[in-house]
């Protein structure tokens, strides 16, 4: 009882020296603060009716690559109907990919399902000699949806050759990996899901702090992180050479397949974008988000709210690459000058979350660029 | 384009006088002025104009480290007797021909100091013996079990991030204990306790023969104590894309004392070091070219603060960072950046504070940071406190905070 009068009072005294400040804005921010808003509906909203949903969705995808897969490796006649299960799973992946937060982080979800490319001689070397642990750290670049393109897309140079493989003299140790790597992925979403339903959602939940170690904090950290790291480099920067100076065609998403990475990215932004607004896995209904938070908190740039401005630059950065031809057609260019016009208005979106969403949350950044080695 | 300094005496004879209205600048008058010392641009200096600049041992010492290390993590082909050669220079070991034939080596130049170690020859051993076992136990331990998933007691493969680290089963990274090991036993016991040490400079007829301007034995050009003084800046900037102005490049040109001195650099509470530093080298060199030896000792004392700091800064950084590991469960990067930090903090017992003038941190002290590091299983079992209380410890005979050491920002 003492601490809440003692509460008062300070916000009696802070409202008293910023009465006389003339800002217009006063009145609706009282009582708003970073620390002291409720966070519970936030990640209610976050749990509930985004990550829970999306990791349903995305297991559920999963199940049917590997309904598909069995049933490849027992008829091998006819690629169509896995390689469109795992298109289906891989763009539902990009919905999720984002959460890697408490069970995705514990068993590192991101890194063993998609870590591309793929590196095709581990592989090889894994199917050959038949006897391989996919729980090693060294074996994620052999597995998950990179590996799979390579072996529904990239074995032979077209399809006939592709079912030749897996109905020739070695067919049976392809097979075999196809549903090792799939039965991988199973295993591990079925993990994560598992423990979203299980106490997680609910630590999660009460962790409703406001420090590093909060649950808003955490998770719009890994946000941030996916947004930078993988949405932003991995999916353009890198393959465009903004890092190396070289275009690198070789490091998109998808090689073998081809002609995803581009739809895979905007499927991406699609996520993080909704997820900046709360919108539900299932459905467009808006809960609160980050944005809302923003906007209860009053936060303005320039006038306009912090989260329009962000909203329009997500819309720019999408306008733009969706303008753009493939991905592997506009690496053609040298430089590829419209490429990477689009990638430079996703750059945009970094600072605007990464410094004034972030600043205005009072949330700290709590990764740094690699120390390089 | 040669500057004049002049040494800190002068200097500060100067600075009163420009504040009165005479402005003349030179000192030719000054009968009690040291004389003036002429500090080229750039780390070049000749005689009679050809260069007395010449440190191939330095340069060849880095080349040999880089490919031992490298070759720490070649499963495939490296053995122990490979890595073992590798470190005494024996049975052509090497891909770079040119360190084959050289009659240099690690092993030997391993805490072989002057100051710290001609009287200690069994320390010497010992910390010799201390890096061939670590690349022994690289194969025996870490190689054979190169297909295994790490766990507490289990040596194997642990992921950090995206990548694959190869630790021991108390959760240390061999190749790293080595890599950061050698740049307090190797590059900075020999430059702060061997070449830039007045029991070098001075020794024999070496201030005699420097005054006279008397080229060493086997050289036409440099005197022997400018030959020492080089050699000490080899260790820093043997392998730079320009030996004369190595600042351009610096953290990119080794996987040793220049890259720290860089990442250091980085970090904006030190940021201005890389450059003192250099300046320091370039100082002394000019001095004992002006042989004005107390200046030249000045440089000394800067030098040994300034990378001793390098070492002890990024001990407490790499504690911090693995501290903030452990604290988020991420074990492959906490037992990376400790790794690293066991490293430095081996490196730790090579340092010198040129107040005490002996090393920040005894072998024996260092030896209980080792030990508190690797009892039980390790890495493994470490607490937050446990990393909080060692960086505050390491922190407190420096003049840096653990907070300015614990992020690059």
């Amino acid at each position: 009882m003492k601490r809440i009068l003692g509460i008062l009072v300070l916000v009696a005294f802070v409202y008293a020296c910023s009465s006389s400040d003339n800002d217009s804005d006063s009145d609706d921010n009282q009582g708003f603060n970073p620390s002291n808003f409720d966070r519970t509906p936030l990640l209610e909203n976050w749990a509930d009716n985004i990550i829970i949903p999306g990791y349903i969705d995305f297991l559920s995808k999963v199940n049917t690559l590997q309904t598909e897969t069995t049933a490849f490796t027992e008829n091998s006649n006819d690629l169509t109907a896995i390689r469109a299960a795992w298109l289906d799973a891989y763009t539902t992946w990009q919905r999720v990919s984002m959460f890697e937060n408490g069970p995705a982080e514990t068993v590192g979800l991101r890194l063993n399902v998609n870590i591309y490319p793929a590196n095709v001689e581990t592989i090889e070397n894994n199917i050959a000699s038949g006897s391989y642990n996919l729980d090693l750290s060294s074996n994620r670049v052999a597995k998950g949806f990179p590996a799979l393109d390579y072996l529904l897309f990239g074995i032979a140079s077209n399809d006939d050759n592709i079912l030749d493989i897996y109905n020739g003299p070695e067919g049976e140790a392809y097979k075999q990996y196809l549903e090792d790597i799939v039965a991988d992925m199973q295993s591990l979403t079925t993990t994560v899901l598992d423990e979203w339903q299980g106490g997680f959602r609910d630590d999660f939940v009460a962790n409703n702090g406001s420090s590093a170690t909060a649950s808003v904090d955490r998770l719009a950290n890994d946000y941030i992180f996916y947004f930078e790291k993988f949405l932003r480099a991995g999916k353009m920067g890198i393959p465009g050479g903004v890092f190396s100076g070289d275009v690198e065609p070789n490091t998109i998403e998808a090689l073998y397949a081809g002609n995803l990475s581009k739809l895979f990215f905007i499927e991406g932004l699609d996520a993080v974008q909704d997820f900046f607004n709360g919108v539900s896995y299932n459905g467009s209904t808006q809960g609160e988000s980050l944005g809302s938070y923003l906007d209860e908190l009053n936060v303005l740039e320039d006038g306009t709210n912090l989260s329009t401005t962000i909203n329009n630059q997500f819309d720019t950065a999408r306008e733009f690459v969706n303008g753009l031809n493939t991905f592997e057609q506009e690496l053609q260019s040298i430089p590829p000058t419209n490429f990477l016009n689009a990638y430079d208005e996703v750059q945009r979106i970094v600072p605007l979350l990464k410094v004034d969403m972030v600043s205005a949350l009072s949330i700290s950044i709590d990764f740094a660029d690699a120390d390089g080695d | 384009m040669k500057k004049t300094i002049f040494s800190t005496f002068a200097l500060a004879t100067l600075v009163f006088a420009s504040c009165s209205s005479d402005d003349d600048t030179t000192s030719e008058n000054g009968g009690g002025l040291i004389p003036d010392i002429e500090v080229p641009e750039t780390y070049s200096f000749t005689r009679d104009g050809a260069s007395t600049i010449n440190f191939p041992g330095q340069t060849q010492r880095i080349l040999m480290g880089e490919e031992l290390i490298s070759s720490m993590l070649d499963f495939d082909t490296a053995t122990e007797q490979s890595l073992l050669d590798m470190f005494s220079n024996e049975n052509t070991p090497f891909i770079n021909e040119d360190l084959n034939a050289s009659t240099r080596q690690l092993r030997n130049t391993i805490a072989s100091s002057e100051d710290l170690f001609t009287e200690s020859s069994a320390e010497a051993a010992t910390i010799r013996q201390f890096f061939a076992d670590l690349l022994s136990d690289q194969v025996t331990e870490v190689f054979t079990a190169q297909a295994v998933v790490a766990s507490a007691g289990v040596a194997g493969q642990i992921a950090d991030g995206g990548s694959t680290r190869y630790v021991n089963a108390q959760g240390l990274e061999y190749n790293q204990a080595v890599t950061k090991g050698f740049i307090g036993a190797l590059m900075v016991d020999q430059i702060v306790n061997n070449y830039i040490s007045t029991t070098l400079l001075d020794a024999g007829t070496n201030i005699e023969d420097n005054d006279n301007d008397i080229p060493r034995n086997d050289s036409g050009t440099d005197t022997q104590m400018e030959h020492f003084w080089d050699e000490a800046y080899g260790y820093v900037y043997g392998t730079s894309a320009d030996l004369t102005n190595p600042n351009l490049t610096i953290g990119d040109d080794d996987s040793f004392l220049n890259k720290y001195i860089g990442r250091v650099e980085e970090d904006a509470d030190f940021a201005g070091i890389a450059e003192d530093i250099f300046d320091a080298f370039l100082l002394g060199r000019a001095a004992i070219v002006a042989k004005d030896y107390d200046v030249r000792d000045e440089q000394t004392a800067i030098l040994r603060e300034l990378l001793s700091q390098v070492i002890g800064i990024r001990a407490v950084y790499y504690l911090q960072q693995g501290k903030n590991g452990i604290e988020s469960d991420d074990f492959g990067a906490a037992f990376h950046d400790l790794s690293e930090g066991f490293g430095f903090i081996y490196s730790l017992q090579f340092t010198r504070n040129p107040s005490t003038d002996a090393p920040y941190f005894s072998g024996e002290e260092v030896l209980d940071f080792v030990g508190d590091l690797t009892t039980g299983n390790g890495f493994w079992d470490l607490t937050p406190e446990q990393l909080d209380t060692m960086s505050e410890a390491i922190a407190s005979r420096f003049s840096f905070t653990v907070a300015e050491a614990a992020v690059i920002d």
